[in-house]
Parts: C-alpha cells; structure tokens; sequence
C-alpha cells in the first residue's frame, strides 16, 4: 500500500473512530480528539505570537506536533487568528502578544485574551432593538475596532440613504468623513484571505497525513453571544432582574441568525462538526428558572437545527454543566459531541448514559503540574468509568493547555493507546 | 428593618430603594439602615452557600447595597465612618491575565463582609504584590487567575513573597477558572477557594 493510501485509510479510521463513539456504537479503542489550540504551536517552540504573525511558522509546527501526537482528530486551527488582521483592524477588545497597540500586547509567550464589557450599554437595548443594523454600524463597529471607528461620525442612521438623491448627495459626504476606511478594510481581506488559504491549506496536508481536525466552523448560542460579548457578565446578569423582557428580546433577535451564519460556515467546510463553546450556563451563573427561561430554549432550539442540517454539535461545556445534565438528557441520543470541563462524571454516566458520550477531561492543573504518573491515573480512572464506552479523551477546558509538560501529554496518550481498548 | 432586609434578600431592588430613600428622610440612623443592608449581604452570603442563589444575586445584591452607600456615606459621622474592619486583604489578578469579573465579585464580597481591600486591579506584577504586602501590611493576600498561565506567575509571586521575607506573616489564597487544589500545591499558595463566598469564609477562619 503506498503512503498516500495508506494514510487515507488511516484517515477513515481515526474519523470513524470518534464518531462511531458518538453516535454510541463501540469503537476498537477510546479515541483521542482534541480542542487544543496553541499547545500544538509552543510545544515545537514557535511561541504565540509567531503562531499569530507567522502562518507558515505555525502551520509547520502543527504538523509536527499532529505526527507527534498521533492523536485521532488533530485540534482547533481558527484559534490562532492573525495578529496581522487583528492589527489592520485596530481590534479592540482584545490584547495579543505581537499586538501594534503597546497598550494591548501581551508578552510573546501568552496566548491572546478577550475583555469580557458591555458594548451595549444598559440604556441602549431599546435603541439597539429599535434599528440593529444602523446601531451595529454607527456605534458598535466603531467600539470594535479603531480602524472602523470613522463610522462613528456618520450623524444619521444608515436608512437615510434609501433613496438615489442621498446617493448622490449622502455617500460622497460619508466617504469624506470616512477617509481611509476603505484602504485599511481591503489591506484586511487581503490579508485574511493570506490567512484562510494557510489554514485549509493546513487542514488539506493534516487530512493528506491521515489526520482528521476536530472542527472548523464555530457558532455560539443566543444568550451566549448577547451576554459575552454585547452585555457583559454583569450587565446580562442584573438584565435578568432589571430588564428582563429585553434581554429575552435580544435573544430572541439573535437565536434565527446563530442558525443560519452557523449554516452557511459548515456549508463551506468539509469537515461537519460545529464547535459551540459554552459560558453563561454553567452552573453558578443562574439557577434552574433562570436557565430554563433565558438560556436553554433557543440553545436547544440551535442544538437540533444542526443536527436536522446533518451537522455534529461539539458544545463546550465550559464550567460545571453538571447542574444541566437533566436538560442536556432532551437531547436526541447520539448525535452530540460534548466536551467537558468540571463536571460529576458519575452524574453524567447516570443520566446521560445512552443520550451522549463523554469528552474530556482531564485537568490542565494536572498537565501542567502534574506527573507522568499522575494523569496516568487519572486517564485509568477515566476510562474505568466509561468501561462499556461511550469516551473521547483530551485535556479539560482548552484541552492541552499551552503549558503541559510534553511527558504528561505523552502519558494521556499512552495510556489511552494501552488501556483504552476494546 | 425587616422589610428593607427581605426586600434586598427578595432581589427586589425597587423596594429596597425605595424603603432606603424613606428611611434617610425619616432621619433613621444610617447605621442602622446600612447594618441592615450587611444583614441581607449575610443572608445573600448564606443562600450562595445553599445552591440557592448564584451570580446575579451576587452582583445585584453589591448594587444595591453600594446605592445605598453612596447615599448614606454623607451622613455618616466620623466615628461611623471609621468602623472597625475585620482585617486587610489584598486582591489581584496575576501578571498576564487580564479577567477581572471574578476578582471583582471577591472584592466586593470582601468588603460587603468587613474587610479592608486593596484591589491591585489586573495583570499585576511579582513585584506589585511585594511591594504592596510590605506597604499595606495585609493578613491575606488573594490572587485570582482565569486561565492555565497564571500557574507561574502564581508561584513566582508566592515565591518572591517568601524572598522578600514577608511570607510567613501572610495567608494566600487562589481562585479562578482552572485552579484547584493541585495548583494551590504548586505555586505554593495556603488554600484554593472555588467562588467569593469561600474566599470570605478563608479569610474569616484566618482572621479572628
């Protein structure tokens, strides 16, 4: 069998693997899928800012380290995004290592950060409501990004120019105001399409190794996308008592355009799993009536419009989703790759046994500070509570953070490979 | 009392406002109406403790509770103002890590709870928490990180503590997103704690 064949079949294999675990039929071995991101760029000594600044750099070292590794699904590529896009735009929100703006970069070493605010203030949901697309345009693009921030100056909503005179007379007057937006925007997409043809040209050589990525599409649910990133943690948390009816009304507003961006992302990939990281809620963030009202209709609603689509959920279960597992169980059985981060493994093998496989989750505190013999353990104990199947293993919550010892990931491997087959 | 105390404990902010802004006009001693304001924040505590409250009623309860500060603090005396705190303890959230959310409900839990705070706000240097130890003399010092990074900074600043030869003096607590009781052992902090209700429940076993 020639090479190529040979890690086409092994391709296959890998993929079946890990969805044959999901769709709840035994598998030879336990498989080994990962979320991880930077680990797979570090752990060759490109640091994180040459991953972000140097597409070549790091896709040669995410090959290095998926040969290393050997895993059966290789991890999340569009985690490292381009500093230099980040740049061009004048990102805000965010601080990176290589950043231009001293006052956003981190150290070389450390992986990018996301300021959790409120980019709609408490006040402005009702004129966010009133018109998104202008509110988006005129306010939030600017608070998003420097480069946008022109926009700002625009003084009427974006509908006055409906009709040919403003064509004429409004847009000559918006571009003056706007300046060299339009330069910067097209230095962007020149520089992200640089990107985008790196990282499929990546997923192209991964697949050509014989190795499936984990995923390469992300969609978010409704509160998630409104309390992360437009409201904030505290402002969603005090809208849930202030200002309900609003709150649920952007929610509302976003639930249909989660579904359709999410389906027009996986129809251009190959790959039809959809990663879907989840925060507000986990356990501790609200309790049973609030989950049930605000957050988990529309996210069910987005689980089975994916799976009605053909597509595989990968939520991640960020925090302690053990609170959760009786609403996770509606789920239909075998059509859900949940990735877990703290959790009662016992309560999930209770309630979710026959509904959904396990993925995780081994503790980063033990990959970095652990010993080989320790996670060799842990993965014991993992695999022993999921003796009759239905186990993926990675690291638990970013899978293998960036700091492991090389040994300890080695010793999840191993064991996995010794201990985990059928 | 009792009213303004179920009210805030209720999360009914309205009424608490309301019964607040009566009761100053009513020339009750402020003491009193912010004595009743701690004993919600104790309730609060208690129901966190219990799985039945969580997050929102965390932070809801802070803001009324700091409302109702601002409006009492002009007419407290300054012997009220002085009150007694139960001990000092500084908070940061370590070098390279910028999250702040939780950092900011243990603050806040803190100080509803008595405690002097010194916040050193975000990505805090080694050398900050030193320097500061030595200046502001505290009994605890809490450092807070989101992700797998702050391990290191963590231990680099507990060890810079014991250099600096200040360490055996102070409590150190953690808390964050992926801590526990492993990384307590390896930046060589006393305790991990796993939300703002624990971290005041440290800080009050160590303070007596």
């Amino acid at each position: 069998m020639s090479q190529s064949s040979e890690n086409e079949k092994c391709f296959k294999e890998r993929e079946k693997r890990v969805m044959d675990v999901v769709a709840l039929k035994k598998s030879d071995r336990v498989p080994l899928a990962t979320i991880s991101d930077f680990y797979f760029a570090t752990s060759q000594g490109v640091n994180c800012r040459e991953a972000m600044y140097d597409y070549d750099k790091m896709a040669a070292a995410w090959k290095t380290t998926a040969k290393e590794l050997d895993l059966d699904m290789t991890g999340q590529l569009f985690s490292i995004m381009s500093g230099k896009v980040m740049d061009i735009m004048g990102i805000k929100g965010f601080s990176w290592p290589g950043a231009a703006d001293p006052a956003q970069r981190l150290p070389d070493h450390l992986q990018y950060q996301y300021h959790e605010k409120d980019l709609i203030q408490a006040d402005e949901i009702d004129d966010f409501l009133k018109d998104p697309s202008d509110f988006t345009i005129r306010k939030l693009m600017p608070r998003m990004s420097e480069t946008i921030g022109p926009l700002a100056m625009v003084p009427v909503g974006i509908n006055a120019l409906s009709i040919p005179y403003t064509m004429i007379m409004g847009v000559p007057m918006m571009a003056a105001l706007l300046g060299d937006i339009g330069s910067k925007l097209k230095q962007a997409g020149e520089e992200h399409l640089i990107w985008q043809a790196s990282q499929d040209k990546l997923i192209a050589d991964l697949k050509e190794m014989g190795y499936p990525t984990v995923h390469n599409v992300t969609g978010q649910c409704a509160f998630d996308w409104v309390a992360d990133n437009l409201r904030g943690l505290k402002g969603s948390m005090l809208d849930m008592y202030r200002q309900p009816d609003k709150l649920m009304a952007l929610v509302d507003l976003f639930e249909p355009q989660m579904v359709e961006m999410t389906l027009m992302m996986a129809e251009m990939s190959d790959i039809k799993r959809v990663f879907i990281p989840l925060h507000k809620g986990a356990g501790g963030f609200m309790n049973d009536a609030q989950f049930k009202k605000f957050y988990w209709p529309s996210l069910k609603r987005y689980f089975l419009a994916l799976i009605d689509h053909g597509l595989t959920p990968e939520p991640f279960y960020e925090g302690d989703y053990t609170p959760r597992l009786e609403y996770l169980a509606e789920l239909p059985p075998g059509k859900i790759m949940g990735h877990y981060d703290k959790i009662d493994r016992k309560k999930h093998k209770e309630i979710m046994s026959g509904i959904a496989c396990f993925w995780g989750d081994v503790p980063g505190s033990l990959l970095v500070s652990g010993t080989p013999e320790k996670v060799k353990d842990y993965v014991k104990a993992l695999i022993d509570d999921f003796a009759d199947g239905g186990l993926i293993v990675d690291g638990s919550a970013n899978g293998l953070p960036l700091e492991s010892k090389k040994e300890n990931v080695m010793a999840l491997i191993e064991t996995v490979r010794e201990y985990g087959k059928s | 009392m009792k009213e303004l105390i179920d009210a805030i404990v209720a999360m009914d902010e309205e009424k608490a406002i309301a019964l607040t802004d009566h009761m100053i006009d009513d020339n009750i001693d402020p003491m009193k109406i912010l004595d009743a304001y701690r004993d919600a924040m104790a309730e609060v505590g208690r129901r966190f403790e219990e799985g039945k409250f969580f997050i929102p009623e965390l932070i809801l309860s802070g803001e009324m509770l700091n409302a109702a500060s601002e409006k009492i603090k002009p007419l407290l005396t300054a012997a009220n103002k002085s009150s007694k705190k139960k001990g000092k303890v500084i908070i940061g959230t370590v070098a390279g890590d910028i999250h702040d959310i939780g950092k900011d409900i243990v603050t806040l839990m803190l100080d509803i709870n008595g405690y002097e705070v010194l916040d050193l706000g975000i990505d805090v240097p080694v050398a900050k928490f030193v320097e500061a130890a030595k200046d502001f003399n505290p009994q605890v010092i809490g450092m807070s990180g989101f992700l797998t990074m702050a391990y290191d900074p963590m231990k680099n600043t507990v060890a810079a503590l014991v250099e600096a030869g200040v360490r055996e003096e102070i409590k150190i607590m953690i808390g964050g997103g992926q801590m526990d009781n492993q990384i307590r052992d390896y930046v060589g902090a006393d305790a991990f704690g796993k939300d703002a209700i624990e971290a005041v429940k440290l800080c009050d076993q160590w303070i007596k």
